[in-house]
């Protein structure tokens, strides 16, 4: 037979304290360390909560087993772990903190938002001006009493 | 001879020479592809292209055949049809002479890599895919060639595929790529459904096209060409070895967003709302890339980045209205950022791969060539008058002054026009400049003809390409002819202050402090925080809410909530609201049995 012996597979959530200890010694555990999923109807079983983190956070240096997933032979491996692999996700610590991180970034894009839409209501363009014409603005051309004093019109040079 | 034959004819001899290694493969067995072979194979092709681009520069002919037709369905038919324009003609020599130095350059830069002949297939077939994209005159062709060139991206940038980091950085440039794909494939279907044809001559609508597929347009472009949004693949993508980048994320590969977007202005020409968008974002990821720019300590990634800055400047160029202005500077940008990538090369493989400005210094004595050309790229870069770049950004930036926009969009490009120069003056000094800081035994040199011929190839196309194009070809648009000083030469008075306050900056750090952190430099150097942003939550939200439905909720419901805890639950609940209803008196149910029995027969009788 090529399976693992029964008693070397993941079994049910462990009740006594015996149980416990033996299913950490399954899974090459400490007592202390091993901690269970809580029994929640998920099926997790006895199988070992580790914690949630990533391969990137393992000591690039170390000369594991397996230096690509950065994993010793029988060490317990994360019910994720596929998802924690150096590809996917990574959680090691930022150089700076993730609600500074969130915050600068959002009034980053809310200052450049805003200001677009400030650049929306006052665009920008060449100074422009009323067409200025000879004559007084063409006074008599547009009809304009010939005897009258024409109103006085101020040009002025772009 | 009949001029449209010449260029036809001349244009497919290109395409078939560049074809050749591809058909060679399976003929041969005495591996007769070799890398010298496949940089003579695109040098000719380089060569007979000018053909077709000097018979448009001289007689303006222009052509559009088609081949063979896919009978799709009766009314929608997909030929294979090719158009030369003004823009194909033009990016054909362009891309096939930046392509052949940078083979040349891989020829020495991978010498010590066992599949060279697979990477410069690699390359090859990226090359073909870029060209078929370029002259397709239908959106089949280009999906074609821009599915085309994603793929050999993936490939080339994962090329050392056992380093894990190369492979996350191929993986996060297909994804982003393909956020971009989405768009591209709504703007197909509307033009399929709406035009019933995926040719690019259709006539433009009267009224104002439909926002909707331009927004596909402007989503493919924004994946392909890292506008901010769909960004961090390109500095991502430094990961793959030099003559990668220096072909696909610089010249040729990021410019084919843009290019769709120059194949397309007809309809986008008349939607106001798509051109402001188009602005807007172009400005932002402008200067956002040139922020980033500021505070990277790798040589490759501030070139990058300031690739993704001019990418930026040529969307604000189709947000205002003028394609062949964002054509003009897709090509004179090709020549220089390619030599700036090549002479980063040969510094990193001189340092024996150090690639960390602040582990260099006083290059300029021990690799001469290459730093001048390195000069060079840089002045081109920053708009220097009359060299290849001052051509198409200073007239950008005339047009942009002289047009009615948004004036953030038009402050913003500024701004990223002086960051432009104080990032390149930063490289340069700590490049070029100062004591070296690299270690002693390095093995630098630069004796091998392969390392300065291109350079300086690209470095005299940097210098003349500007000039040769803009005085060939015929502007389509009249550029402003008249404005103030100042307007005139806002371009030049931005790039003098960038570097007035590089080399004040310079000054200020020479005391040998470390700079302390501050939130700006923090900003800056962790790219604004977009990455870490983004990739983790979604990522970790999208496996674990993948991983729970699928594997528990899945086996939850049906195993147990359909099945036994499911009916043991219903029944439960039926029991106990029953339980307190039944009492359990038998003597009064018997009696009132009785009673009804009697009641009944009384009432008979």
């Amino acid at each position: 037979a090529s399976e693992m012996s029964k008693d070397l597979m993941p079994g049910p959530y462990p009740r006594t304290p015996e149980e416990r200890a033996a299913a950490a010694k399954k899974y090459n555990m400490r007592v202390e360390d091993y901690e269970p999923y809580p029994d929640d109807g998920f099926g997790f079983g006895d199988y070992p909560k580790l914690p949630d983190k990533s391969a990137h956070e393992r000591d690039p240096w170390y000369q594991w087993d397996q230096p690509d997933v950065r994993h010793n032979w029988g060490q317990p491996m994360h019910w994720d772990f596929d998802m924690y692999i150096r590809n996917r996700v990574d959680t090691s610590p930022t150089p700076v903190p993730w609600h500074t991180m969130r915050k600068h970034f959002l009034l980053f894009l809310s200052t450049m938002l805003i200001m677009f839409g400030l650049g929306e209501i006052y665009p920008s363009y060449r100074p422009v001006g009323p067409k200025q014409y000879p004559f007084n603005d063409l006074y008599l051309e547009r009809g304009g009493d010939p005897n009258k004093e024409p109103p006085v019109v101020t040009h002025y040079e772009i | 001879m009949e001029t449209t034959l010449l260029l036809n004819t001349s244009l497919l001899l290109t395409l078939a020479i560049i074809l050749t290694p591809t058909l060679l493969l399976p003929v041969s067995k005495t591996s007769s592809n070799s890398p010298t072979t496949i940089t003579r194979t695109v040098k000719t092709a380089f060569l007979i292209s000018l053909i077709p681009m000097t018979l448009f520069m001289l007689s303006g002919t222009e052509s559009i055949t088609s081949y063979w037709e896919w009978k799709f369905t009766t009314n929608f038919k997909i030929p294979l049809s090719f158009k030369m324009d003004q823009y194909s003609m033009m990016f054909f020599p362009i891309a096939l002479f930046v392509t052949w130095s940078i083979l040349q350059f891989a020829t020495w830069y991978m010498a010590s890599e066992p599949h060279i002949t697979k990477f410069f297939f690699y390359l090859l077939t990226f090359l073909i895919a870029m060209l078929i994209l370029t002259i397709a005159n239908n959106m089949f062709l280009l999906f074609i060639g821009w599915e085309g060139v994603g793929m050999m991206s993936f490939l080339l940038i994962g090329w050392w595929q056992g380093r894990a980091e190369a492979n996350t950085a191929a993986l996060q440039a297909v994804l982003y790529n393909r956020i971009g794909d989405i768009g591209l494939i709504l703007s197909m279907a509307w033009l399929a459904s709406t035009m019933n044809t995926w040719e690019m001559q259709q006539a433009p609508l009267p009224t104002q096209t439909p926002t909707l597929p331009l927004l596909g347009l402007i989503l493919a472009a924004t994946g392909k060409s890292a506008q901010f949004g769909l960004h961090p693949w390109l500095p991502a993508a430094m990961e793959g070895p030099t003559p990668v980048s220096a072909l696909l994320h610089s010249s040729t590969m990021v410019v084919a967003g843009i290019f769709l977007l120059i194949r397309t202005h007809p309809l986008l020409a008349n939607n106001p709302t798509a051109l402001t968008l188009c602005l807007c974002l172009g400005a932002l990821s402008t200067l956002f890339a040139a922020t980033c720019a500021l505070t990277q300590n790798d040589i490759k990634k501030i070139i990058a980045f300031s690739t993704s800055s001019q990418l930026g400047l040529m969307m604000v160029t189709i947000g205002l209205n003028l394609p062949q202005l964002a054509f003009l500077h897709i090509s004179t940008h090709a020549f220089f950022k390619a030599m700036l990538f090549l002479c980063s090369g040969t510094i990193i493989h001189s340092l024996n791969g150090e690639q960390d400005i602040r582990k260099m210094g006083g290059l300029q004595k021990m690799l001469p060539t290459t730093t001048s050309c390195l000069t060079i790229g840089n002045l081109a870069l920053m708009g220097t008058p009359f060299l290849a770049g001052f051509y198409s950004k200073d007239l950008i930036i005339e047009s942009l002054n002289t047009s009615y926009l948004n004036t953030w969009a038009l402050l913003l490009t500024l701004l990223a026009t002086s960051f432009t120069a104080t990032y390149s003056l930063r490289m340069t000094l700590l490049v070029q400049t100062g004591f070296p800081r690299t270690p002693t035994n390095s093995p630098t040199n630069e004796n091998n003809p392969m390392i300065t011929n291109p350079i300086t190839r690209l470095a005299l196309g940097s210098i003349l390409a500007g000039l040769l194009i803009t005085s060939y070809i015929t502007p389509t648009k009249t550029p402003p002819m008249t404005m103030p000083t100042t307007t005139k030469t806002a371009a030049v008075i931005a790039t003098a202050l960038g570097i007035a306050l590089a080399m004040e900056l310079s000054t200020m750090t020479h005391t040998l402090t470390y700079p302390k952190q501050n939130p700006h430099l923090n900003f800056s150097s962790s790219l604004g925080y977009f990455n870490p942003l983004m990739h983790r939550p979604n990522t970790t939200n999208l496996l674990n809410s993948g991983q729970k439905i699928a594997s528990h909720l899945i086996d939850l419901s049906w195993y147990k909530k359909m099945g036994p805890e499911g009916l043991t639950d219903l029944q439960l609940m039926a029991i106990k609201t029953s339980t307190t209803l039944h009492t359990g008196l038998i003597k009064t149910y018997l009696g009132s049995f009785a009673l009804s029995i009697i009641l009944i027969l009384s009432t008979q009788t």
